[in-house]
């Protein structure tokens, strides 16, 4: 409330007492610009810092980054996840299969009760084994969403960072030093997923022994 | 009761791993003639040729969801009558609720058991023969 000035408040008070009413009008003006002047201000100020924010991104060498690394490569490794649990789910699933038929096949052969006990046990275990493979419908559609809506926030970020008026695709990221990127490998990469880093990764068994005999290994 | 193991049964998911544990199960069940739809806009038209006895579909999928194509159903003058269970991640209330009111026979959350969906066919194959029953009278 500080911009409004106590001296016009009585100004407006005492034109209205004496019934100046338009010399009331005048003073009730005079407020009221000042609180527009000072709203006006505030805009100019947040629109200062949006502007600084944004002149900023170009500094801030991390949020690019994120934006035009970190967060595609996130997506491709969730996509490896589901892919992956999808071949193992499917390769227990055939297993799985192949045991309830050849089971079906010893139950022609089988004639005493216990042992059909047994084969019908069996059967259940393998029943079980199956339901169990449902996790990788569960987690996939779990990862689904992650993945869209790392897909937004990334969007989102694209879309701030050009109108800043940064151009994501000449922007050069900063090469990890040496010393930084080995002490990365020791600590351990993990599976090799996105297809930036296949680039560098042994395909194969075959390309690691290949790799190993160029060097006498 | 006695149900027709020889029906056409379609399982719609958009993941294979589901369907192939449907398939499964609905094989240890005694039934033996399955097709598969990957989406809900694939399902509907093979349901549209009328050859399916029962339907069997997920909710969440990408172009389709097993809700619409429920709604698809019900209101095709010729297939409003066929057999529907949804077996689904879905578990909030509300989505149960409009489930049953778009007209769906069945729900199982996923995961479930052999148990579950053995149960649910037979109630639902009960109730579409008392509502034979109940028609031709």
């Amino acid at each position: 409330m500080k911009e409004i000035n106590l001296e016009h408040v009585k100004q407006l008070l005492s034109a209205l007492e004496s019934e100046k009413y338009d010399e009331a009008s005048d003073v009730l003006d005079l407020i009221v610009a000042s609180r527009n002047r000072d709203l006006l201000h505030q805009v100019e100020e947040i629109a200062d810092n949006l502007h600084e924010t944004l002149d900023g991104f170009g500094e801030d060498a991390k949020l690019l980054q994120h934006t035009k690394q970190d967060l595609p490569d996130t997506t491709e490794r969730l996509q490896y996840v589901i892919e992956t649990t999808e071949q193992a789910s499917n390769k227990t699933l055939s297993s799985a299969e192949n045991i309830s038929a050849l089971l079906e096949t010893l139950a022609d052969s089988i004639e005493g009760a216990s042992e059909r006990k047994l084969l019908e046990e069996a059967k259940n275990e393998i029943t079980e084994i199956m339901m169990a493979q449902s996790y990788q419908d569960l987690t996939g559609q779990v990862l689904n969403r992650v993945i869209m809506l790392v897909g937004s926030v990334e969007q989102s970020l694209v879309e701030l960072i050009e109108k800043s008026g940064i151009s994501l695709d000449e922007i050069t990221l900063p090469e990890q030093s040496k010393e930084a990127q080995k002490a990365q490998e020791m600590k351990g990469l993990g599976p090799n997923v996105t297809q930036s880093s296949q680039k560098q990764f042994a395909q194969s068994q075959q390309d690691v022994d290949n790799l190993l005999d160029d060097l006498g290994i | 009761m006695q149900i027709d193991r020889n029906m056409n049964i379609l399982v719609v998911d958009d993941f294979s791993t589901m369907r192939r544990i449907v398939k499964n199960l609905l094989k240890e069940l005694g039934f033996s003639k399955f097709d598969e739809a990957d989406d809900g806009s694939t399902a509907w038209p093979m349901i549209q040729s009328g050859k399916y006895d029962f339907i069997v579909s997920d909710w969440n999928m990408p172009q389709m969801t097993g809700i619409d194509l429920l709604r698809n159903v019900r209101k095709h003058e010729k297939l409003k009558d066929t057999p529907f269970l949804l077996i689904t991640a879905e578990a909030k209330r509300s989505q149960i609720l409009e489930a049953a009111e778009a007209g769906v026979d069945g729900y199982i959350v996923k995961p479930f058991t052999a148990a579950t969906l053995n149960g649910k066919i037979q109630k639902i194959f009960e109730r579409v023969a008392e509502r034979k029953k109940a028609s031709g009278r």
